[in-house]
């Protein structure tokens, strides 16, 4: 019996704890936010019915319909749910924040609230919109979001737009349309093709959504300032729950066409930093590596070889110029071919350009192909990068006429070969020099070079007075007779005057020294020398007596000397006579 | 005495020199031989400094230049080479092959008429020889006016009277050309552009607007210099201004 008793007491405190914890009391309001001139409607929710319901005191709000009670009770799978609704309509008496405090009720005794409820009440809208029309829930529920990857990029740096569709989860949408496409005028832009998407969940403004993925856009700004991203316009075919309901209950849909459209937005671009440009920048930005090669390096004159600019990365690839290639005069060169393999997607342009030029050189030599610069941007470290190729050196080792060939035919047919001499080779270094100063002396208009002009022409004036001179010289004949006499004299005492001193050397002198004046004046023979004919033949040349008389003394005086002691007095004096006879002698004689 | 000694110091120090430079010389030919154009650059080199040069050491110097693909500094030694010795055969053929790596094509103004037989003739020596020859003139005038002056036979007064005075016309003529020779050579200040390409513009300074460009190797005339900034002209006639960084003359004055 006791046994019973416990278990009809556990029974009845499974079912009443069943019975309490079902049990539940709640406010529900239809907007949290909303105008001044709109309205408000707040529900009170139970599930089991109870007495004495308490609503709270809606101050700031002004109560323009209710309470209206509903019950429903309804039966599914032999579950029974039950649900009592206290509605109220409120409208708010001015703008604020208010809060609706707790409504009380007693169900089974027991006393339930509701949490307190935060309205915020904002300035009048316009036109308060009837939550019941078809347009404003599909407003309200359809939203076209344009997202922008970087609102400030730098000029020429991707950007991608997403426009992605929210629908809200009770309303469907059945076709769109694109009424307008957005041009982007200050951008170079590539659509990517979205088709394929799947719809997805997501959030907006914090509720769940479902959105759609209609378009992406990569966009390179081609200016700098702020630019405008137009909106995109989609005229959209909405399924609307409505009020009325079909007969199990289930909501009626209504369709109807709105037109949507993404917001503007607004792009400030950033101009690329001026410091540090590069000359040869010609718009590249991204992340480049840059090569510069030829298809050979060796080969002959008139065969074609290609060389080839490439940029290769992630970047503006279409929007910049390869640098040019700068070749010898003496190639020829035909314009380049461009090629670009460059795939777009949502991080922007990546892939390679490249020019290609057909080079056919046409005399043999070393031609180089000078290290060109490539100069980009680079978004990372936002700074310039260049990058040059290495210099390649094309050899070409054939001449311009092609020779080889006829060698090659003359070895067939005979057996000799020719020896061709090329004479149009790179010569060899030379092997022997003489150095010279580097810093030289001109002679030209040196001083040098002026006195040997000039001092020549000074020899003609010079003879010409030499010439006068002599021929005055040659005009006076008594000067010149007594210096030629003069002359003689000392001529012919030269001998004598050595010895002057040694008294026999000196006479003998003496003596031999007039002997040959005599025999040089009178033309007379040794033999012929006598005191007498001497004196005749001077008488005879007009020589005065006086001179004549000295001239035997000394002679006398000469043969004297050699036997009688002289002193050098003397001797100077005899000498001294001498000269002096033998110049009047001169003189004199005709 | 003392006198006597410097001049054997200074021309013994001079011997010495040049045997160091001769075996320089020999050595930098032997690098280039074995293909080691640096190396043989740098011997090359090391004779230019110590202020001594020769054709045949710039034709070299160049040549090396040419192995290694050094267009502008081939190019300006063989130009160097050519100032020495104008008429050689294999510095005009290797001057050549080096001017076919130059990228600026440029044509060449021919001169026509009177002016370019009086060009050839002043060209046919350097200004010093003419002087010389004019020296020589000189003394050949005045001998000829003495030997005149002093002989007394009508044919030999006849014959020296006409030679002194053909040598007197010939000396006015050699000195004019001497005259002109030297105003050439002075006008004549060629460069070589060594940037790998440097831009001419139009005024001497870097705001002004670009004329042209010109590449490594080309051989340009310096007419003007102001500041830093040299004007220039083309064989073709065209003329601007670049920067003197750019070329390098070729006469150093």
């Amino acid at each position: 019996m006791r046994f019973i008793q416990h278990i009809s007491i556990v029974l009845c405190i499974l079912v009443s704890s069943i019975g309490f914890a079902q049990v539940t009391f709640e406010a529900k309001v239809s907007k949290k936010k909303l105008g001044v001139n709109e309205r408000l409607r707040i529900d009170f929710e139970m599930n089991q019915d109870g007495d004495n319901f308490n609503p709270p005191s809606f101050t700031g709000f002004t109560v323009i319909g209710g309470p209206n009670q509903s019950v429903s009770n309804s039966w599914i799978n032999g579950v029974r749910s039950y649900k009592k609704t206290y509605s109220y309509f409120l409208a708010p008496k001015k703008r604020g924040t208010f809060t609706i405090s707790q409504a009380t009720i007693v169900i089974d005794g027991e006393t339930y609230k509701t949490t307190p409820v935060k309205i915020e009440v904002t300035a009048a809208i316009d036109k308060p919109k009837d939550p019941n029309d078809p347009n404003y829930v599909a407003t309200n529920n359809i939203h076209l979001v344009a997202e922008v990857s970087n609102t400030n990029p730098y000029l020429n740096e991707a950007i991608t737009v997403v426009y992605k569709l929210y629908v809200a989860p009770n309303t469907g949408v059945d076709n769109w349309r694109e009424i307008d496409m957005p041009k982007y005028d200050d951008f170079w832009s590539q659509t990517i093709d979205t088709k394929g998407q799947r719809v997805q969940n997501g959030t907006y403004d914090g509720e769940d959504y479902r959105y759609l993925v209609l378009r992406k856009t990569v966009l390179y700004p081609q200016r700098t300032g702020e630019l405008n991203i137009e909106p995109l316009s989609l005229n959209v075919a909405v399924q609307v729950p409505t009020n009325r309901r079909d007969i199990f209950g289930g909501r009626l849909m209504t369709r109807v066409n709105k037109t949507v459209s993404a917001e503007n937005k607004v792009i400030n671009v950033k101009p690329l930093p001026e410091k540090g440009k590069p000359a040869d920048f010609t718009g590249a930005v991204g992340d480049f590596s840059f090569k510069v090669s030829t298809s050979k390096t060796e080969l002959d004159a008139s065969e074609s070889l290609q060389a080839k600019v490439e940029v290769r990365g992630k970047g503006n690839l279409k929007l910049f110029n390869l640098p040019k290639i700068s070749l010898p005069s003496s190639l020829e060169v035909y314009e380049p071919e461009h090629e670009e393999n460059v795939s777009t997607t949502t991080r922007g342009m990546q892939g390679s350009i490249s020019d290609s030029y057909t080079i056919v050189p046409q005399y043999r030599g070393k031609y180089p192909l000078p290290s060109i610069s490539f100069s980009y941007f680079d978004l990372k470290t936002e700074t310039y990068k260049r990058l040059s190729s290495d210099e390649i050196v094309i050899n070409v080792l054939g001449g311009p006429t092609n020779t080889a060939s006829e060698a090659n035919n003359s070895s067939i047919n005979n057996t000799k070969q020719a020896v061709v001499s090329n004479n149009n080779q790179f010569a060899f270094i030379k092997t022997k020099t003489d150095f010279s100063p580097i810093k030289r002396e001109y002679f030209f208009k040196s001083k040098l070079f002026w006195s040997l002009l000039l001092v020549p022409f000074l020899a003609i004036p010079l003879a010409i007075v030499f010439r006068r001179k002599k021929a005055s010289m040659d005009a006076d004949i008594v000067g010149n007779k007594i210096r030629k006499a003069d002359r003689l004299a000392r001529k012919y005492l030269k001998g004598a005057k050595k010895q002057l001193g040694k008294k026999e050397a000196f006479y003998e002198a003496l003596e031999k020294a007039l002997h040959n004046y005599l025999k040089a004046k009178l033309r007379i023979e040794t033999s012929e020398l006598s005191k007498d004919r001497i004196q005749a033949l001077l008488q005879e040349r007009g020589v005065e007596s006086s001179v004549i008389n000295d001239f035997i003394a000394i002679f006398e005086n000469c043969e004297l000397a050699r036997y009688t002691p002289i002193t050098n007095v003397t001797m100077q004096a005899d000498y001294d006579k001498a000269a002096k006879t033998i110049s009047l002698i001169d003189k004199q004689a005709r | 005495m003392k006198r006597f000694l410097q001049i054997l110091i200074i021309l013994l120090s001079f011997s010495t020199i040049e045997a160091q430079n001769t075996t320089l010389f020999d050595e930098g030919n032997t690098l280039y031989n074995k293909g080691k154009y640096a190396e043989a650059i740098d011997k090359y080199m090391a004779v230019l400094e110590t202020e001594n040069h020769s054709s045949e050491l710039y034709y070299n110097l160049a040549n090396a230049h040419y192995k290694l693909n050094n267009v502008a500094p081939s190019i300006y030694y063989y130009e160097k080479a050519l100032q020495l010795n104008p008429k050689d055969k294999d510095i005009k053929n290797n001057l050549a092959f080096a001017n076919n790596m130059t990228v600026d094509a440029i044509d060449n103004l021919p001169e026509v008429g009177f002016s370019k037989l009086i060009k050839n003739m002043t060209n046919t020596f350097h200004f010093d020889t003419w002087a010389k020859i004019t020296v020589a003139l000189g003394f050949c005038y005045v001998i000829l006016v003495l030997l005149y002056y002093f002989s007394f036979s009508s044919v030999k007064k006849r014959i020296t009277f006409v030679g002194s005075i053909t040598c007197l016309i010939a000396l006015f003529i050699t000195l004019a050309f001497a005259f002109n020779k030297f105003e050439i050579d002075k006008k004549n200040n060629p460069a070589i552009v060594f940037a790998q390409e440097a831009k001419v513009k139009t005024d001497p300074n870097t705001r002004s607007e670009e004329s042209f460009r010109l590449h490594e190797g080309t051989k340009v005339q310096i007419i003007e210099t102001y500041n830093d900034w040299k004007k220039i002209k083309l064989t073709d006639g065209k003329m601007g201004w670049i920067s003197s960084e750019d070329i390098k003359a070729l006469n150093n004055f």
